[in-house]
């Protein structure tokens, strides 16, 4: 508990500090003359003081690097208990709940199947440049997600199998890969992000959709548009915390441009923290888009799906796209979904 | 058995840099990379004190910690110790270290680092002792000629101490009864969770 | 893989191990004591380690790269003298140790020590010999070089005169070096031979000799360990002298002493002081008198002192009672409270140490700065004892040795002056005819059409060559202008008013620099297209030869390598050109040369054969060297040796060093110190001003006051009074003369053959009259009275007087600057300047104090240690220190571009702003080390370059660059020396 005060304590810490633009030095009581002057042995800033005043002792030097300038932050500790700890069990309890709940999930439910079979009619879901976007997004992110899981939990699960040449080895490729692979991933959030928000605006239906579950329970198959809540829940989580993992992870690529130690630190806890509960949740997303659910997988591997799944799961949008297009007319409607920010 | 640390007298320190230059000087470090500084504060204050520091070789290391390939290692002396040929320059031990030691060169573009370089307390690294290897990535090893780190050694003021812990907490002790005043040994709460009583 | 690294790490064994094996290689105690920055006192606690005997340092240390060879030299950036500890292979310096038996430096640099070695492997050093052709740097051969240039030298000689050539020398030569281009100078015919002291402790030099007989550092940096009260006024060691700091800061600590800095900046020193006083730039004076107020208002002042050692006080009395507290306050700003504080502790805890530097010299009133601080030291007795003393801290590594080998305008090596009697003497020592000089000589007519023969008339100072240069040639008193600068390790940027520098370099006929960097004197003024020569010289690392610190210690240093690339030593240059001149052979009469170098012993021995003014005669390159070898043997504190074979010896043998090198004296580690007897270093106030002088009295009425001695004497003296300096007369009339054996009898007579009682123990090569005088327990230059009033000077009793351009204009009607008037062969109009200054009103326009100083990693003007890539990376900017609330008033930002303009000129400088508290309001500060922009353009590509043998591109500017504070500073000449003034003036700063 202690600990957990400590991190909040930190975490508060630093934001106080990136928003706190001019850090006062604090003057050591000064010890006077009687004429007023000082005598500057009797005054001298006294290391112990400064350590209950500041989170950062920091001074003047002449090198043209600021953060040479910080002689002293013991706030280091904290960043290091975050890391070493925290993080290690945030990561732990998201991904290894989210795995172990999604096999306790399958196991009682099993995949989702279309109930009313397959009708052997299909319709366009996805266009190809959704798609490529997906996928692109997808394999950075997968990448992305185990180099930098390595990071941070490949000491204790690959170092000892690996040897530490081979492991640093890895890492550093790793490293690369995840510098490297940042930019078509981030690119692809942004298009994700441009692509699909008209279709993930949150509305009324989405309230039911969610009081019944989605679905998830039973037989029940609350109405849905082209995206249901869930989906949005997704949609969602990959563009704000695509945009969180993105915006800290340029922070920390490019060390102290813009920021301080703290921020460093706080950009890697943000980092870390949100690309953890991250991984969970696309486990999730991999689940029902594979063996969750049946149907699914084709709507990003083929673009299109089962008019019977549709119906199913996304009643309201076959609806409009039937309105729209007439029901037989499959292939004019791929075209017209090239332009699907409706 | 003997327990390195480092201990800036900053009632001594006069900002002269002898420790910066004489570890280039040393190793050959090269522009940009500084494993040792001189920091004042309150500068230009009556009762500004500069404090010389570098990597202070910390008891349970935080550097160590968090690094994600486990390159450091801490040696009998308690000198804590890194290998560039495992290090993958990700900065995480910067975050973590409260005095500022790991340097990083700047190699390629966006701040991509490249290995880290910081104070080896004149102990080499794990190269065998006096090989060129070592002495390339990082520099000279004193330690086993049974010399102590030239910055200490070549200190202007003898402000900079460096050798057993015990002794030189001896030293300073004995300066700080003498004189009558101490601005703290500076780090040592942070570095080795202790203080000198004085 | 690393569990391994950690088994054998374990199995060779930790340091505590170590230290309880005896292999080579493990570390003994002492040692590692020492190593902590232990050497002396308690420590009864380390009993817990393992201790092993003693083993000597050097036992190890041949680790690394085994079969290197460790030779010992002098740090050359500053006057402390640390040893500089270099680890040879191959012909390289691979590597610098601590030299922990140095007994001034116990193994301690700052950082231009510590970085030194990068000197001789200098990327951006000067290859080989360059000239300018129409603009183009072109490589040349040495022979051309100096073909050409002897050449050119002697068409300057056969049309303007001898004295046309400006022979610009330097503090960073080995003594041998500075004797060498001292004698270069009188050989050729000119006394236009100046270097660095004149831009830093030339006023101290007049102003402490001219008080008790000496120009020197009276104790030593060590001995600053006994003081109880240090006062440091217008100084910062702690980046001026950093080593020196060691022996300040332990001195307080275990004295638990008051240690006061006065100055107008809260430097680096300050905030180590237990008393700092903040004064107005240029108000010394009457902070002094503010002090001594005090000190007389309440008795505090050394009576018996005064009675027996000092000549003159009252009249110092009477005028210290116009400076009362609130007279005092007005004119410094400094409360009288503090300055009566400050006075008490100096006057009543003794001992008391004055430490001063640039800051009390570089001034119109540079001289009676000095004068003041040594009457406050008379005054409470402050002299000639441990702890005490005026502890002139000297800048460069061998400016005091230069200074003593006369490297100066007046006078010849050693002080003798340019009187006839010095030419003599030297003439003697040379063995040269005297004549022979004399017909080198120019005889100039002056304006007033009087016939001057410039023998013996002082030259002119370098703070005025291009004055010299450009002034019409009426108004310069020789023959004709300066048309040549033949400049050796001086920088171009250290001279007040730059831009009439650059206006100079262009007229000049030749310009030769020979110096290891090209210097601003190459890259300032690119209009210059012709006739400029760089010759590339060695540094003090690669050539031998001896320097004297501040505290008159002299130490040999020998070579660590050879001269890189074409480099050549400055003493082989001098020969070089001595011969193409046509002397060489009478001027390396009695010195021996090998391969065109002369020997560095050889020179060192015809100094000691001459030098018996200042007790240079004693310390041959034998016993230095066995000094050096034996550090170890002499004790810090007191400098002396236990044991060994120097038992006795003061370490350096600091001068004086009486007598032959056999009659052994053991150096005077503190001048004036009369508790020793003068064989083992003791000393009296030196009977140089005459035996008495006629005072009148306020009633009109003359008496007759003697300035010898009054019942003192120092220890062991058979005379137990004053007494006058000795010679052969002085020996007769006392019956010691019988003491002279035959031999130096016969020396002494063929000195001077017709009156052979008027041969003193100054010019008596025979060493004998010292000899007998010393035996007698008397020193030879007599024992005479301090002069607190140093009758003579402009300003025998010191005054205040404002900067030509001060702050406070209103204050000058009561206090202006000496009137004008014609001192060192050109106009003074200091007082005309002033004058206009106040009535432009000037102080409205350029209303903040401008004044200068020192960063730690560079030194003088910084050509070398900008270059130097592991200092320059510590400093890469230019900057001015503005407070606070005059940056507010400005918009001007920490770290921001600004614009400095002068008061003078036109000038301007662009450099970047440092906020600070450092300086106080009204006042900026700048380093003085910059140079390689001017006026706001970058002349970076004025600086050679070239491609090296491997067909690499390199340069010779050094890494870092910015504008010379210089470029701004003013008009402004001490009367006594031609002292700049760099220190009090006036700008305005703005944002740019």
């Amino acid at each position: 508990m202690a600990r957990l005060l400590a991190h909040a304590r930190f975490i508060i810490g630093a934001l106080a500090l990136m928003f706190v633009v001019a850090m006062a030095m604090p003057t050591a009581a000064q010890q006077r003359n009687p004429d007023n002057s000082v005598n500057p042995t009797a005054s001298s800033v006294k290391e112990d003081q400064l350590l209950q005043q500041m989170r950062i002792i920091n001074g003047r030097g002449s090198i043209p690097d600021a953060k040479s300038y910080n002689l002293e932050q013991p706030a280091g500790r904290d960043w290091r208990q975050f890391h070493d700890v925290t993080l290690h069990w945030i990561g732990a309890i998201a991904i290894i709940g989210m795995l172990a709940a999604l096999v306790l999930f399958y196991l009682i439910r099993g995949m989702v199947r279309i109930q009313a079979g397959r009708s052997g009619r299909t319709l366009v879901r996805f266009n190809a440049f959704e798609r490529f976007v997906h996928w692109m997004t997808a394999s950075c992110f997968i990448v992305l997600a185990v180099t930098g899981l390595n990071i941070t939990f490949g000491k204790t699960l690959l170092l000892p199998w690996m040897g530490p040449e081979m492991f640093s080895g890895w890492s550093q490729w790793g490293k690369y890969a995840h510098n490297y692979l940042s930019f078509p991933f981030t690119l692809g959030v942004v298009l994700i992000l441009l692509i699909w928000i008209a279709g993930n605006i949150p509305n009324s239906i989405d309230l039911q959709w969610i009081k019944r579950g989605g679905g998830i329970v039973g037989n029940d198959h609350p109405p849905a548009y082209r995206f249901n809540a869930g989906q949005k829940m997704i949609y969602w989580i990959v563009v704000l915390g695509g945009g969180a993992v993105a915006a800290s992870g340029y922070l920390l690529m490019f060390p102290f441009y813009v920021t301080d130690i703290a921020g460093m630190q706080l950009s890697q806890i943000v980092h870390g923290t949100v690309a953890v509960l991250f991984v969970a949740a696309m486990l999730a997303h991999i689940y029902i888009g594979t063996i969750g659910m049946e149907g699914a997988f084709e709507a990003m591997a083929t673009g299109e799906v089962d008019l019977n799944w549709a119906k199913q799961h996304h009643s309201l949008w076959l609806e409009k796209e039937q309105a729209r297009t007439g029901p037989n007319e499959s292939e004019s409607q791929a075209r017209a979904a090239a332009t699907p920010a409706e | 058995m003997a327990r390195m640390k480092f201990l800036c007298d900053a009632d001594r320190c006069i900002e002269c840099n002898a420790c910066v230059t004489a570890c280039k000087n040393e190793h050959e470090v090269p522009w940009g990379i500084n494993r040792r500084r001189v920091v004042t504060i309150n500068d230009g204050k009556p009762g500004e004190r500069s404090v010389s520091m570098a990597c202070m070789h910390c008891t349970d290391a935080p550097c160590a910690a968090v690094c994600p390939v486990n390159c450091f290692y801490t040696t009998a002396d308690a000198v804590v110790l890194h290998s560039k040929d495992l290090c993958i320059g990700c900065g995480y031990c910067f975050y973590a270290c409260p005095f500022g030691a790991p340097q990083y060169p700047k190699v390629g573009n966006f701040g991509s680092r490249g290995k880290m370089d910081k104070c080896t307390y004149c102990a080499g690294g794990p190269e065998a002792d006096h090989s060129k290897e070592e002495y390339e990535k990082y520099g000279s090893n004193r330690l086993a000629e049974g010399k102590l780190p030239l910055c200490a050694e070549m200190c202007s003021t003898k402000s900079l101490l460096a050798g057993d812990g015990e002794i030189i907490a001896q030293i300073y002790k004995e300066r700080v009864v003498r004189r009558g005043y101490s601005s703290g040994a500076w780090g040592w709460k942070t570095a080795y969770k202790e203080t000198i009583a004085t | 893989m690393l569990i391994k690294r950690t088994e054998r790490q374990a199995r060779r064994g930790t340091l505590a191990a170590a230290l309880s094996n005896q292999s080579a290689g493990t570390l003994d105690r002492r040692t590692f004591l020492r190593r902590s920055g232990l050497t002396v006192g308690g420590l009864a606690a380390v009993g817990a380690l393992p201790l092993t005997s003693v083993r000597k340092a050097e036992a190890f240390g041949s680790n690394p790269g085994a079969g290197a060879t460790i030779r010992k030299n002098i740090c050359t950036h500053c006057s402390v003298g640390c040893t500089v500890i270099a680890e040879v292979s191959n012909g390289v310096w691979v590597g610098q140790e601590p030299g922990w038996d140095s007994p001034i430096s116990r193994g301690s640099h700052c950082a231009k020590g510590a970085a030194t070695r990068e000197l001789v492997h200098g990327d951006r050093r000067l290859r080989y010999p360059m000239k300018l052709v129409d603009g183009k740097w072109t490589r040349i051969s040495w022979d051309v070089a100096i073909n050409e240039i002897g050449d050119k030298l002697t068409e300057i000689r056969g049309k303007s005169g001898a004295d046309s050539v400006y022979w610009l020398g330097s503090a960073k030569f080995t003594n041998e070096g500075a004797y060498l281009n001292r004698k270069l100078a009188a050989f050729w015919g000119t006394n236009n031979s100046d270097h660095q002291a004149r831009i830093c402790h030339s006023t101290t030099v007049a102003g402490v000799a001219n008080t008790w007989g000496y120009g020197a550092m009276t104790n030593s940096y060590t001995d600053i360990r006994n003081a109880k009260t240090i006062v440091i006024m217008g100084g910062n060691p702690a980046e001026a002298h950093p080593v020196s700091l060691q022996h300040v800061l332990e001195g307080k600590e275990s004295q638990r002493a008051n240690m006061v800095v006065i100055d107008p900046r809260m430097t680096r020193t300050a905030a180590h002081a237990t008393e700092y006083v903040r004064i107005r730039s240029g108000t010394d004076i009457p902070v002094i008198y503010g002090m001594l107020w005090h000190v007389f208002k309440n008795g505090w002042e050394d009576k018996e002192f005064i009675e027996q050692r000092v000549y003159g006080m009252d009249d110092i009395r009477k005028e210290v009672a116009k400076y009362t507290p609130e007279e005092v306050e007005r004119i410094s700003g400094v409360p009288g409270a503090q300055l009566e504080r400050v006075a008490k502790m100096f006057a009543t805890e003794k001992p008391s140490t004055l430490i001063w530097c640039m800051g009390a010299t570089q001034h119109t009133v540079g001289t009676a700065n000095v004068r003041a601080f040594c009457i406050a030291l008379l005054a409470t007795g402050n002299v000639g004892k441990p702890g005490t003393g005026a502890n002139i801290f000297r800048g460069h590594t061998n400016v005091q040795g230069a200074t003593d080998l006369g490297l100066d305008i007046v006078t010849l090596p050693l002080y003798y002056g340019l009187v006839e009697g010095a030419w003599r003497h030297w003439s003697r020592v040379w063995e040269v005819d005297y004549q022979w000089f004399v017909d080198r000589f120019d005889k100039a007519t002056a304006a007033d059409g009087k016939v001057t023969h410039t023998m013996n008339t002082p030259g002119i100072p370098s703070t005025r060559w291009f004055d010299a240069t450009l002034y019409e040639k009426k108004d310069v008193s020789q023959k004709d202008n300066i048309k040549c600068m033949f400049v050796m390790g001086h920088g171009g940027n250290t001279v007040t008013r730059m831009p009439k520098a650059q206006e100079g370099i262009e007229k000049l006929d030749l310009l030769v620099v020979a110096d290891p960097h090209p210097t601003t004197w190459a890259a300032l003024a690119p209009n210059r297209k012709n006739n400029t020569y760089l010759l590339p010289i060695a540094t003090s690392y690669e050539t031998s030869g001896s320097r004297t610190a501040s505290n008159r210690a002299i130490q040999w240093g020998e070579q660590i390598v050879k001269p890189i690339f074409e480099s050549k030593d400055d003493n082989e240059v001098m020969y070089l050109l001595a011969k193409k001149l046509g002397f060489a052979d009478q001027m390396f009469k009695n010195i021996k040369v090998e391969n065109n170098v002369p020997v560095a012993e050889d020179i060192l021995r015809e100094i000691n054969r001459g030098g018996w003014s200042t007790g240079y005669c004693g310390q041959s390159p034998e016993r230095l060297k066995s000094h050096m070898a034996n550090q170890k043997d002499f004790d810090m504190l007191t400098q002396k040796a236990a044991v060994g074979p120097n038992k006795g010896d003061y370490y350096g043998l600091p001068w004086p060093c009486w007598g032959t090198p056999e009659f052994k004296h053991p150096g005077t580690p503190l001048l004036y110190n009369t508790t020793l007897s003068i064989k083992e270093g003791g000393g009296t106030f030196r009977a140089r001003f005459g035996l008495e002088r006629e005072e009148t009295l306020p009633d009109g009425t003359k008496r007759t006051v003697s300035l010898l001695g009054n019942g003192y004497y120092s220890k062991d003296s058979e005379i137990k009074d004053g007494y006058p300096e000795f010679t052969l007369a002085v020996l007769k009339k006392l019956g010691w003369d019988k003491d002279l054996t035959e031999a130096e009898l016969a020396v002494i007579n063929k000195i001077n053959p017709t009156t052979p009682d008027a041969v003193s123990w100054a010019i008596d090569l025979s060493g004998g009259i010292q000899r007998v005088a010393i035996e007698h327990g008397c020193v030879p230059y007599g024992n005479g009275k301090a002069r607190a009033n140093a009758f003579g000077l402009p300003d025998a009793i010191p005054t205040h007087r404002e900067p030509i351009y001060t702050p406070r204009p209103e204050l000058v009607a009561k206090y202006p600057t000496l009137p004008s008037r014609r001192e060192f062969r050109m106009p003074n109009v200091g007082f005309d300047v002033q004058k206009a200054a106040v009535e432009k009103g000037i102080a409205k326009a350029f209303p903040l104090i401008l004044t200068s100083g020192r960063l730690v990693e560079y030194e003088g003007g910084g050509e070398e240690t900008r270059s130097n890539k592991w200092l320059a990376e510590l400093q890469q900017d230019m900057f001015i220190e503005i407070n606070p609330a005059d940056a507010t008033e400005r918009g001007i930002k920490d770290g921001a571009w600004v614009w400095v303009t002068g008061a003078e000129l036109d000038s301007k400088a662009r450099m970047k702003a440092l906020v600070t508290e450092r300086v106080g309001k009204g006042v900026t500060w700048c380093p003085f080390h910059f140079a390689g922009w001017f006026q706001g353009v970058d002349q970076r590509g004025n600086y050679p370059g070239g491609m090296d043998s491997n067909g690499k591109r390199y340069g010779t500017d050094p890494i870092v660059l910015g504008e010379s504070v210089n470029a701004l500073t003013t008009y402004g000449f001490d009367p006594v020396t031609g002292m700049q003034e760099p220190k009090a003036t006036l700008c305005q700063v703005r944002a740019a």
